[in-house]
């Protein structure tokens, strides 16, 4: 279980050859996180969700401010699935597995096959990312993300790049996997559907990096997307996406 | 309804070359029969067989010693094959060929294989740290980028000449030659890739802070295989060059030695066939050794490829 603590957090671009202009990402974010809960952080393109989630797996440096993902007073241990799967091209399955792990030991293996079971994917472990779908190497990213024991699980719109019925199929292997070891989540999506299926609490970022809303999503798992209940707070969220859009013009138009 | 319009279909035996895991364990049974490309199947056999590799090649080779065979009936300065073999026979066994003692084969060819393997042992792995250094390291690559380059773009024959220069007639001017010529080779091919890897892989790697064990054997060396084949495919025939023209000009044994020492002789089927030699020497390592490895190493880029030449059917 971890706790992320982010305060005031900015994170500006410099100009670059082909957009001479500084570029804000995050205009002072304050969160914080802690417990084994699933949050989705909720935006629309350009709020900076991505560069948020690269600053807390400390990809990337911020510009100003703080972010501290610890684990009983250490860094702790990230497992991270992006937008695409990035693995290896030239290892197999399992060997792509192994790669985060700090010793190729049997027990690393067994726990590396495990957790390809769990995504369905035991069998072609012995193949190459080439030889497999795209969405069977998006599950190979989230088996990879849970075989290091994270204490924190960030995800960067894992599914953005499926077609909604892969998409679908691969939500519920997550919930699966997710309910299985219960993680301290943070999931960046722009589908307020996907967020309501899967998360305990919904972030909403602003264009400009700024938390807008912060809301508690109450509903007994698995979720079924379908479900009435489910529904009624997609609605609700919607409603709150668009008064978000209808503040960031207006405060455009005030400007 | 019969009893077999209820039963369900055999499961799958596990080593069935017929069945595939689609991962979703899933089992499914594929059509067996001909499993050719469809425009593959609209030739007739014999043009199947034309289009085959080595069918191809061995019509190649034949061209070769038509045009071969042509020249020597219409130029007195061209031996003719018959000759060239005849003489390279006797040369390997021993014995007296147009009134000429021969048999100095296996003494220059052993002498000159030591001094090859021995230059490359020594250039390749030379070549390999300078590569990932200029690869990896900004400051690196700003002292000794430039300066690698120079050294790639000068021919074999200068690094020759100037081993000779500074060795003089001995065994260690052509090692020389071989070292300093794949050095740039597979300095360059490796640095390369090294620059080349994936961004998105460094970043991963450095989320889930994988040890730099696992970084330098899995992402830096693997990912740069290809590149480090290219760079020695390179180091191997350019190698050979240099190691030959070191011989022919300042030494007194070896392969490229002896193919002088006929040539100034003025017995023609001598000076080919060693000429021949070194061709087929350094077809053969490329061919039984080198494409081996170039194809183990690219097992996992399986990617379906149409080459222009493929889409037209040539």
């Amino acid at each position: 279980m971890a706790t992320v603590l982010i305060e005031n957090l900015t994170k500006i671009y410099p100009p670059t050859a082909t957009y001479p202009h500084r570029v804000q990402a995050l205009g002072g974010v304050n969160m914080s996180v802690t417990g084994n809960v699933f949050v989705a952080v909720l935006g629309p393109s350009g709020s900076g969700k991505t560069t948020l989630l690269n600053i807390v797996a400390g990809v990337e440096t911020p510009t100003s401010g703080s972010v501290r993902a610890v684990h009983n007073g250490v860094p702790a241990q990230v497992g991270y699935v992006f937008q695409e799967p990035r693995l290896l091209p030239w290892r197999t399955v399992l060997n792509n597995m192994l790669y985060v792990q700090d010793r190729k030991s049997d027990r690393s293996r067994r726990e590396a096959e495990f957790y390809l079971t769990m995504v369905g994917l035991n069998e072609v472990a012995h193949l190459y990312p080439s030889q497999l779908s795209a969405g069977m190497q998006q599950r190979v990213g989230i088996a990879r993300a849970f075989l290091v024991n994270p204490d924190l699980l960030l995800m960067d719109e894992p599914f953005s790049h499926m077609d909604a019925l892969t998409g679908r199929s691969l939500r519920e292997y997550l919930q699966r996997v997710w309910l299985h070891t219960r993680k301290t989540a943070l999931f960046v999506t722009h589908d307020v559907s996907e967020a309501v299926e899967l998360a305990d609490r919904i972030l909403m970022l602003r264009p400009g990096g700024v938390v807008f809303d912060d809301i508690p999503i109450d509903l007994p798992r698995p979720r079924n997307p379908d479900d009435p209940a489910v529904r009624a707070v997609e609605r609700d969220v919607l409603r709150r996406f668009d008064s978000m859009e209808a503040a960031v013009r207006f405060g455009a138009q005030a400007q | 309804m019969t009893d077999v319009a209820h039963r369900a279909p055999a499961p799958p035996r596990p080593n069935d070359p017929t069945t595939f895991a689609s991962g979703f364990q899933e089992i499914a049974t594929l059509p067996t029969g001909d499993l050719r490309p469809a425009d593959d199947r609209s030739y007739s056999a014999p043009l199947r067989a034309l289009r085959r590799p080595w069918v191809v090649q061995l019509i190649a080779f034949l061209i070769l010693l038509a045009v071969w065979q042509y020249l020597n009936v219409v130029s007195d300065r061209v031996p003719s094959i018959e000759n060239v073999v005849s003489f390279m026979w006797t040369e390997i066994t021993g014995g007296s060929h147009g009134g000429m003692l021969l048999g100095e084969f296996w003494g220059p060819l052993g002498l000159s294989l030591q001094r090859y393997a021995i230059g490359l042992l020594i250039g390749i792995p030379a070549g390999a740290v300078l590569g990932l250094l200029i690869g990896a390291s900004r400051w690196v690559r700003g002292l000794l980028n430039d300066t690698t380059l120079v050294l790639l773009a000068l021919p074999a024959v200068v690094w020759a000449f100037l081993a000779s220069l500074w060795f003089g007639l001995t065994s260690t001017a052509p090692i020389v030659a071989v070292v300093l010529t794949a050095i740039p080779f597979v300095a360059i091919n490796l640095s390369s890739g090294v620059r080349d890897i994936d961004p998105a892989l460094v970043e991963m790697s450095k989320a889930y802070r994988v040890p730099p064990r696992n970084r330098i054997v899995d992402l830096l060396l693997g990912g740069t295989v290809p590149n480090a084949l290219t760079g020695v495919r390179l180091a191997f025939t350019t190698g050979w060059n240099s190691l030959l023209i070191v011989e022919w000009f300042g030494a007194t044994d070896g392969v490229g030695w002896r193919a002088r020492f006929w040539y100034d002789a003025l017995r023609y089927p001598g000076f080919v066939g060693w000429v021949f030699l070194f061709v087929i020497l350094i077809t053969l390592l490329d061919r039984l050794v080198l494409r081996r490895l170039e194809r183990r190493a690219f097992q996992w880029n399986q990617k379906p490829t149409l080459s222009f030449a493929e889409d037209w059917g040539m």
